[in-house]
């Protein structure tokens, strides 16, 4: 299992047993732990405790004002903490409140109890190296895709000829070398997503919100696409939060999968996948663990 | 190759064939007595009348081009006045909730307000020249435009800008470099529209109290039973229509380039 990781994709195949070291003075959060060789490391589900947690969320609830007095609240109290450079999925069915959770950290939403903290500072808003990409058509269709992923730069203060060749760079980094002045109308479902990856990490962010950003592809294209964003989040490790309802799409991509149950919405299991990548879905570890979210799934 | 004949026989052939068909047809049905020359002026008779027109005109000295321009100018007035009022007027009430619930029903009854209805008074304020026909077209249009702004600006899809603060935009900057272009193309949709109801209020205007324009000659043209001329004075109304409609279009594609590529074809 480790010599077949080793020989594709060497960076993130580097599991647990490999040291992960992390400078003791550092807890900036867009700092990934970096092994011997300069190269990011894998695994950091296993970061110390010591630094403070890349995401951090506590006792979050969330009552929609439309709710009647007797409701259970769309969430509870969750409490979550993800590490640099990790990759949580969160995973439910509709109306868990995964996608209200997402929209709290990403500062979109307020909670009704509870703190969100990025980087140790405390959520009161969107921005400020939150990046998001939603599930689908948030591109601006007025811009061409390389105006889209510039706006983003642009936004933070990148001078426009910079951000024209971060632009292209982080075209270039999805795999749309040479579409850029398409407009987004003129791009496949597919091809939008990469473009609103793209943009989201033009705000060069501490953090990366996905908000089912795959839920309206056809099965093929996201399959593909996650391989695409797991190369891309190789390449530019960052922390990312992930929502989705497909088990599959969690098994594949997560380190950790986080999986939440409706009303009141709450985290009813944690599951470390240990499963080096590039992951087979014929797995025999992964089909073990699907048959247990599933199960945890009915729990709701 | 046999593709693109084939579909420039269904686009561009079909309907000018269609036409000349059903020119034919009028033509024939009277020469062969079924329609009464008088009230269904055959093709070939309303061609010779445009001729008259456009060379010695009705009245004499006011030829068709004449009639055209002062028509034009009219609504072109009526239209620019109305914009220049709506629009800034529309993006402040649609990007402000409290502006837009207070202003709903005036827009509602204003809007719902027959134009021509309005001409009596429209001739007592400003009596019987040019500037009750502008108001009237201005009138019509503005109301027509201002809540087509409102609307767009309130229909800007929320994840735009959702997608905008997750990227730190200042709040001046997410009006003008996101709620306007998003808005644009209802925008210019309304501006469509507007212009429509201008055509539509501008024969009624015409109508009283002026020799000029498109709509008094087909008025002056039914006292003399000249079908034929009011028929003319249609079709020029429609050819003029159809131009400004072009010219819209052109203005549309320069103004939103990305519109050309969406899947429902715009607007």
């Amino acid at each position: 299992m480790m010599q077949s990781g080793l020989t594709l994709r060497s960076i993130v195949s580097l599991r647990s047993k490999h040291a992960v070291i992390h400078e003791p003075g550092s807890n900036a959060v867009s700092t990934c732990p970096i092994d011997g060789d300069g190269r990011l490391s894998g695994s950091s589900a296993m970061t110390q405790p010591s630094v403070s947690p890349a995401i951090e969320v506590k006792g979050v609830g969330k009552v929609f004002a439309t709710d009647a007095a007797g409701d259970a609240p769309v969430l509870g109290a969750i409490d979550l903490a993800v590490s640099d450079c990790e990759f949580v999925v969160l995973l439910g069915r509709s109306g868990c409140g995964k996608t209200t959770l997402l929209n709290i950290v990403a500062g979109l939403e307020s909670a009704s109890s509870g703190e969100v903290r990025v980087a140790g500072q405390r959520v009161t808003g969107p921005g400020g190296g939150k990046g998001m990409v939603f599930q689908q058509n948030a591109l601006f269709p007025w811009l061409t895709a390389a105006r889209n992923v510039m706006f983003a730069a642009e936004m933070r203060g990148v001078r426009r000829q910079e951000a024209q060749a971060l632009s292209a760079d982080l075209l270039r980094l999805v795999g749309l070398e040479g579409v850029g002045s398409k407009y987004p109308a003129e791009l496949s479902g597919g091809m939008q997503q990469r473009v609103a990856i793209a943009r989201a990490l033009a705000l060069d962010p501490q953090i990366l919100l996905m908000d089912e950003p795959f839920g309206a592809l056809d099965e093929l294209t996201r399959n593909e696409m996650q391989d695409e964003l797991l190369r891309v989040w190789q390449a530019r490790r960052k922390t990312v939060m992930f929502v989705t309802h497909s088990i599959w799409e969690a098994l594949m991509l997560a380190d950790r999968i986080v999986v939440l149950a409706p009303r009141p919405g709450r985290i009813v299991l944690e599951q470390t996948i240990t499963e080096p990548r590039p992951r087979a879905r014929s797995a025999p570890s992964l089909i073990a663990l699907h048959e247990a979210i599933w199960q945890a799934l009915q729990v709701s | 190759m046999a593709r693109a004949t084939r579909d420039r026989l269904t686009n561009v052939v079909m309907p000018l064939a269609v036409l000349a068909l059903f020119l034919i047809l009028w033509e024939y049905a009277v020469a062969a007595g079924w329609l009464r020359r008088l009230l269904f002026p055959p093709p070939s008779r309303l061609f010779s009348s445009a001729l008259e027109l456009a060379q010695v005109g009705v009245p004499v000295g006011k030829t068709l081009l004449d009639h055209t321009a002062v028509t034009l100018a009219r609504i072109l007035s009526g239209f620019a006045f109305a914009m220049l009022l709506a629009i800034p007027l529309g993006l402040l009430i649609g990007s402000r909730p409290f502006l837009f619930h207070a202003t709903q029903p005036i827009v509602g009854f204003c809007r719902s307000v027959a134009t021509l209805s309005l001409l009596p008074l429209a001739l007592v304020w400003f009596g019987i020249g040019e500037a009750s026909k502008i108001f009237l077209i201005g009138y019509g249009c503005f109301w027509v435009m201002l809540s087509n702004v409102i609307a767009a600006v309130r229909l800007v899809d929320p994840v735009l800008l959702r997608a905008a603060r997750t990227m730190d935009t200042p709040a001046s900057r997410v009006f003008s470099h996101v709620v306007l272009p998003a808005a644009l193309p209802r925008i210019a949709a309304g501006a469509r529209i507007a212009l429509g109801v201008g055509f539509m209020v501008i024969v009624g205007a015409e109508m009283i109290g002026t020799v000029t324009g498109l709509g008094a000659l087909i008025m002056e043209a039914r006292t003399f039973y000249r079908t034929d001329i009011t028929m003319v004075g249609m079709f020029a109304i429609a050819i003029l229509g159809i131009s400004l409609s072009g010219v819209l279009t052109q203005v549309e594609r320069r103004l939103m380039p990305w519109i050309a590529h969406e899947p429902a074809g715009g607007s």
